[in-house]
Parts: structure tokens; sequence; C-alpha cells
């Protein structure tokens, strides 16, 4: 396939893909946000341990996370909203890596699964560091 | 607890909106304004800050994409280097003092308003690189009034190589480092300024979004400080773009100058004062 032919298809996808994580995101943190808004005294608390330099999060393991958030805790469900943020970039990369694949086009599949490896790696090092 | 929240919103809509006026992006001001009048830890504002260039690059570069102005493939073939070095400098960002990344966010604001200053006009070679040919990045810009305009695309390791320092520095500051990555792609690949802009903002996402993983992954994004940051600085850029039309050019590109300068001098005051 052509560049344009690919871009053409790229073109119409990849806007697609943006706006839906994204708004998935959106709301995921503004239910969170509200949430907070419940509980007297958790947002000030934290917020004023944050300024004072103490560790702002301690998430634990993503089950544990996911698990707090279906509980309703407002600021697991905001965690999992910013995950779900940091996810858009991820799916974008994701979606053009099967297409190249679908395409045959070999040198395009190593520059996105490349980036694809990089950003996975980003979430081992953030682990390991 | 709705007036620290407004205070962020408020931080996080106007550094969103003065980001997307002057094109650099919400980063490069919500950094300094957390830390300065938020009073908020260099690392916690660059993971928040992080967050919210991943939200206004997706929102911004829908249009972009849709209407031809990106060019996907130099995307993707630049974001190996920019994710390369986006990793490597957020990992660095937890090991190095504070005062060392301010000094290198003062350094950057001095070269985005050298930048803004010093934009050029299109050169566009009609032929490219054999191996940017081979690989198909030339591409055609939209022309409303008539065919197409073919651009060809060169100097592809000298601009790889800057995308690396940039990725590096969006790291370890939490900007999207779209100054750096202009330049690169509009001084030294001969890419149209517009096409430079566009692929920018594009590839700004995938950049901040490695940064933002390793943050995250290591507990280091303060949830109460990211979400309302990261709604605001959307909610600006929406408004930024939709003034940008009707603002005059010269005016905003003298006043950001201003800004910049100004946030230098404060970070650079606050990295050698050991503030």
């Amino acid at each position: 396939m052509k560049a344009q032919d690919e871009d053409r298809i790229l073109r119409v996808w990849t806007p697609v893909i943006l706006r839906t994580v994204l708004a998935a995101a959106g709301i995921v943190i503004l239910i969170g946000l509200v949430g907070m808004t419940r509980i007297p005294g958790e947002y000030v608390d934290h917020f004023h341990a944050v300024q004072a330099g103490q560790r702002v999060s301690d998430y634990g393991t993503l089950g544990d996370l996911l698990g707090r958030a279906w509980d309703g805790d407002p600021r697991s469900i905001m965690t999992v909203g910013l995950m779900i943020l940091t996810l858009v970039p991820l799916a974008r990369v994701a979606f053009c890596l099967l297409f190249f694949i679908k395409d045959g086009n070999k040198p395009f599949i190593f520059f996105t699964a490349y980036v694809l490896a990089g950003l996975i790696l980003g979430v081992m090092l953030g682990r390991i560091g | 607890m709705f007036k620290i929240l407004g205070g962020l919103l408020a931080l996080a809509v106007g550094a969103g909106f003065v980001g997307s006026l002057s094109g650099l992006g919400g980063g490069v001001f919500i950094v300094p304004a957390l830390v300065i009048l938020a009073h908020v830890p260099m690392y916690v504002a660059v993971g928040a800050s992080l967050i919210s260039v991943v939200a206004t690059s997706a929102g911004a570069s829908v249009a972009f994409v849709r209407d031809g102005w990106t060019n996907l493939h130099i995307a993707m073939v630049l974001e190996c280097a920019t994710v390369t070095g986006a990793v490597f400098g957020a990992y660095l960002a937890g090991t190095i003092p504070a005062w060392v990344l301010e000094l290198l966010f003062a350094l950057t604001m001095l070269q985005s308003a050298y930048f803004s200053f010093k934009k050029k006009g299109d050169d566009i070679l009609p032929k490219g690189s054999a191996i940017a040919e081979r690989l198909q990045l030339g591409g055609e810009l939209p022309n409303p009034g008539g065919e197409p305009i073919h651009y060809g695309v060169t100097n592809l390791a000298a601009g790889g190589s800057l995308m690396l320092a940039a990725g590096m520095l969006s790291g370890m500051l939490g900007v999207g480092a779209g100054a750096v990555k202009v330049m690169a792609m509009d001084y030294l690949m001969h890419v149209p300024l517009k096409v430079s802009s566009a692929t920018s903002n594009f590839m700004i996402g995938v950049t901040a979004g490695a940064g933002a993983l390793v943050f995250l992954a290591r507990g280091d994004v303060s949830t109460v400080i990211a979400a309302p940051v990261a709604i605001g600085v959307t909610l600006g850029a929406f408004a930024g773009s939709r003034v940008l039309p009707y603002a005059e050019v010269q005016w905003l590109r003298t006043g950001f100058v201003a800004i910049l300068l100004l946030i230098a001098i404060e970070m650079g005051w606050r990295a050698l004062s050991g503030i």
C-alpha cells in the first residue's frame, strides 16, 4: 500500500481513537473529583501533605488500585482516570502497529514496535526506579 | 477545598490558554505556576504537567490529523528517538537534584524564547534524501486554492538526534519540548513550518506519555494535583485555540517572549539560590 493510502486510513481512525480514550479518561477523572468533594478534609489534607514534600502516592499493585476504585474510593478512581489518559498515546501506537502488520510495511512495523516497547519500558523503569 | 481546587483549576486554565495561544503548550507555563504560585515540589509539578501535556496533545491533534497537516510517517520514525529520550529523562528526573531541573527548565525557556523570535518561512525541497524517500516520509501540503504542494524531507539523522534531546527534556522537565521538535523538523529536515508544528503537537503526546508512565508507575503523580491540572489545561487549550484566529500574532509573540524570559529568570534564580 502507498504512503498516501496508508495516511488516508490512519487519518480517519487516529482521531476516533484519540477522542474515545480522552473522553473515557475525562469522565472517570470527573467522577473521582466529584466523589472527593463529598469527603470533608480529604482533598485539603492530601494537598498540604504534597506541599510538605511527603510521598504523594502509594497505589500498591494495579489490582489493589482497581479494587479500591471499584469500592468507590475517589482518589483511586481519579488515579485510574489518569492512567486511562496516559493510555491515549499507547492506544494510538498499538493501533498503528496492528495496521502496519496487516499492511506488511516492515520498516514501520519496526518503528511502531520500538515506540510501543519504549512506552512499556517506561512503566518498568518506574517500577524499578 | 474549593478554594484550593478553584485556584489550581484557574492556574491550569490560564497555562493551557497561554500555551495554546503561544504554540508552546501548557507544560511550559504550568510547571513554574505550580512551583512558584502553588508551592508544590518540582517533581510533583513535572508529573502533573506531563499528564496534562498528553491530554492537550490528544485534544489538539485531532483536527490537524483529520485535515492532513500532520505527517504521520515522520511522526512515527522520529518518535523512536523522542520516546527513548523521554523514558531515560523521566528516569533521571527521579535521581537528580531539584536545582538542576530548575536550571535546565530556565535554559529551555530561553531556547523557546529565542526560537519564538527566530521563526522563519518555509524552505520546501521538491525531493528528499535517499533514506527519507525510501521510507516515503515526504508529503503534500494542503493548498485550499489549488493542487497540493509536494515536499521532501532530509537530514533524518540530525533531526533524530535533536529529537532525542527533546525527549530527554520532556521526560525530565514535564514540558512537551515542542519548540525543539519544531526546530528539528523545520530547520534541519526542511519540513514546512505548519506541518512541523502539527506533527510536533501529535508527537508530544507520545513523548509526554512515555514520561508520564514512568512517573505514574513510580507513584510520583499526585492525583489531587494532576487531575484538576489535566482538566484545566485541556479547557484552557481549547479556549485558546478558539481565540487564536482573532489574535494579533506579532503582539502575541512579543508578549510570550517576555513571559518566557521572566519565567527563565525566576526559575534560574530559584535554582542558583537553592530556594
